[in-house]
């Protein structure tokens, strides 16, 4: 995983089961309806899953990161970031 | 006090064995899990021998969740709580909300995640240290997660008060029941064998630095070479006498009184005095006279200064009675789990009141204890009417500590 490559669910639940030991499948995280809390995730937890994101693509993620709620939030606000490290313009980016 | 408390479930993880039955046995028996230390390279450090718990798998017992958010003395107390709720029949749920409460003992807390998050720190950078660092290392953290996990929101407290920690953590269960609760869960468990943790206590010399497991820890004897550290530990169910009784639950014992004192740290001498002055306080708050003490469990610190003290409190105690009170160390099996030795001691104290047994004194021989003049239960278990035991602990600090336990009323002289 680097700058280049946008985050996957995949990526996702291997750092959620290493950082917040709840294994989880890819398609789990990836249910709209899926919140962070309910999946035995908590805000601990989630502070060492960007912590750990953050260390590994070398930039600074923030402060709305470290709070999203749900997965698909977190994927999508790493997944803008990246964009903006990579030049491309901001916005949302599909499917995120 | 008129709210009588009694014991209604035990769990217990020791370098014997996972679950009481298996520690009670290897006890019974005299068995020793004294050996060569393996959870890290100890070589270039005094320290050799340990007492390991094996095949303790956290993931068999709890959530992954709560493993990467834990330490491991957290995850023994935590399987040690399911165990001890288990063996009472009793589920948390039964009970009115903030009836059911839980104390915890610890000395080392979470040192072992504690070390790993500084190792962090210093070879990667503070952006590499994990969040449950700030939760994980506490001497609280026990408490806390047995309390979340069993939604126990009654007295709840966290005991720093060494090895007698495991002795004062069912006192304060006794004395929260007293003042209404209903069920407490009271302990203590220790995972200390980290080279940070351990390397903190070379310098109070009383570790062990033998290298020869059959000599490593011999409490009573002219030849004591220290203690040899131990992880492990056990928690304890007590209930309201009347609410057990309500809930057909078993009684396997009642806590009959407590004394605690001070006398200093690395002070041993003094603690003749401050160990006998416990005793004294635990056996008048209990009712019990000295003549109908039937087991005396050792703080038996295994360094000949204080073993001396502690056999010099016993005198001061039993005077000539004290030939013929049997005492034990069942401890010289396991080693010294911290506060977790002394709630292991409860959990065999409670198994011995049951059974008519006291477990022996692993590895000390019969000849050994000539020296001091004490009724050393050695080499076999006693088969004896035990009805009340006598337990000693002492804090390196230099708190002092006795809890006296009697057999359950609901019991028959034999069983």
């Amino acid at each position: 995983m680097t700058t280049g490559t946008p985050l996957t669910y995949e990526t996702l639940a291997t750092l959620v089961e290493q950082c917040a030991g709840v294994a989880l499948r890819p398609a789990e995280l990836a249910d709209p309806e899926a919140v962070f809390k309910d999946l035995g995730v908590d805000s601990l937890g989630t502070l060492g899953i960007v912590a750990e994101l953050e260390n590994r693509l070398g930039v600074q993620l923030g402060k709305d990161a470290e709070e999203a709620a749900a997965p698909g939030e977190l994927l999508a606000i790493v997944n803008r970031r990246l964009a903006e490290e990579a030049g491309a313009p901001t916005g949302t980016p599909k499917g995120a | 006090m008129t709210r009588r408390t009694v014991i209604t479930g035990v769990g217990a993880i020791a370098p014997t064995g996972i679950g009481i039955d298996l520690v009670w046995k290897a006890a019974r028996e005299g068995l020793c899990a004294i050996a060569p230390l393996t959870r890290y390279d100890p070589r270039g450090t005094p320290l050799a021998l340990a007492g390991e718990i094996r095949g303790f798998e956290p993931l068999e017992h709890l959530e992954g969740r709560i493993v990467a958010q834990t330490d491991r003395f957290t995850h023994l107390a935590l399987a040690a709580s399911d165990m001890a709720l288990r063996d009472a029949a009793l589920s948390p749920a039964e009970l009115p909300p903030y009836s059911f409460g839980v104390v915890t003992a610890s000395c080392a807390g979470g040192v072992e995640f504690g070390q790993q998050e500084i190792q962090r720190l210093w070879s990667k950078g503070p952006r590499h240290v994990g969040p449950y660092q700030s939760i994980a290392w506490f001497y609280a953290a026990s408490t806390g997660q047995i309390s979340l996990r069993h939604g126990l929101k009654g007295p709840s407290g966290v005991l720093v008060t060494d090895e007698a920690g495991g002795l004062d953590a069912v006192a304060y269960a006794r004395r929260e029941i007293g003042r209404g609760a209903t069920a407490m869960l009271a302990g203590g468990a220790e995972a200390p064998l980290s080279p940070f943790s351990m390397a903190c206590q070379f310098g109070h010399g009383l570790l062990s630095a033998e290298r020869d497991a059959r000599r490593g820890y011999l409490p009573f004897t002219a030849r004591a070479p220290g203690f040899v550290p131990a992880e492990g530990g056990a928690m304890i169910v007590l209930e309201e006498a009347g609410a057990a009784l309500a809930r057909d639950a078993e009684p396997q014992a009642e806590v009959l009184g407590h004394g605690t004192t001070f006398t200093g740290a690395r002070r041993f001498g003094p603690s003749a005095e401050g160990l006998a002055a416990a005793a004294r306080i635990a056996l008048a708050e209990a009712g019990v006279g000295r003549h109908e003490v039937d087991v005396v469990f050792a703080d038996a610190l295994g360094v000949p200064e204080a073993d001396a003290a502690e056999v010099a409190a016993l005198r001061a105690v039993f005077g000539a009675r004290l030939r013929s009170v049997p005492v034990t160390a069942p401890k010289s099996g396991t080693g010294r789990a911290y506060s977790g030795a002394a709630a292991l001691d409860v959990a065999l104290a409670v198994r011995g009141l049951r059974h008519g047994v006291i477990p022996p004194t692993p590895r000390v021989g019969t000849t050994d204890p000539a020296l001091h003049d004490l009724n050393l239960v050695t080499g076999r278990a006693r088969t004896v009417p035990v009805r009340t035991a006598l337990l000693l602990s002492r804090g390196l600090a230099g708190n002092n500590s006795a809890l006296v336990l009697g057999r359950s009323p609901s019991q028959g002289e034999t069983s």
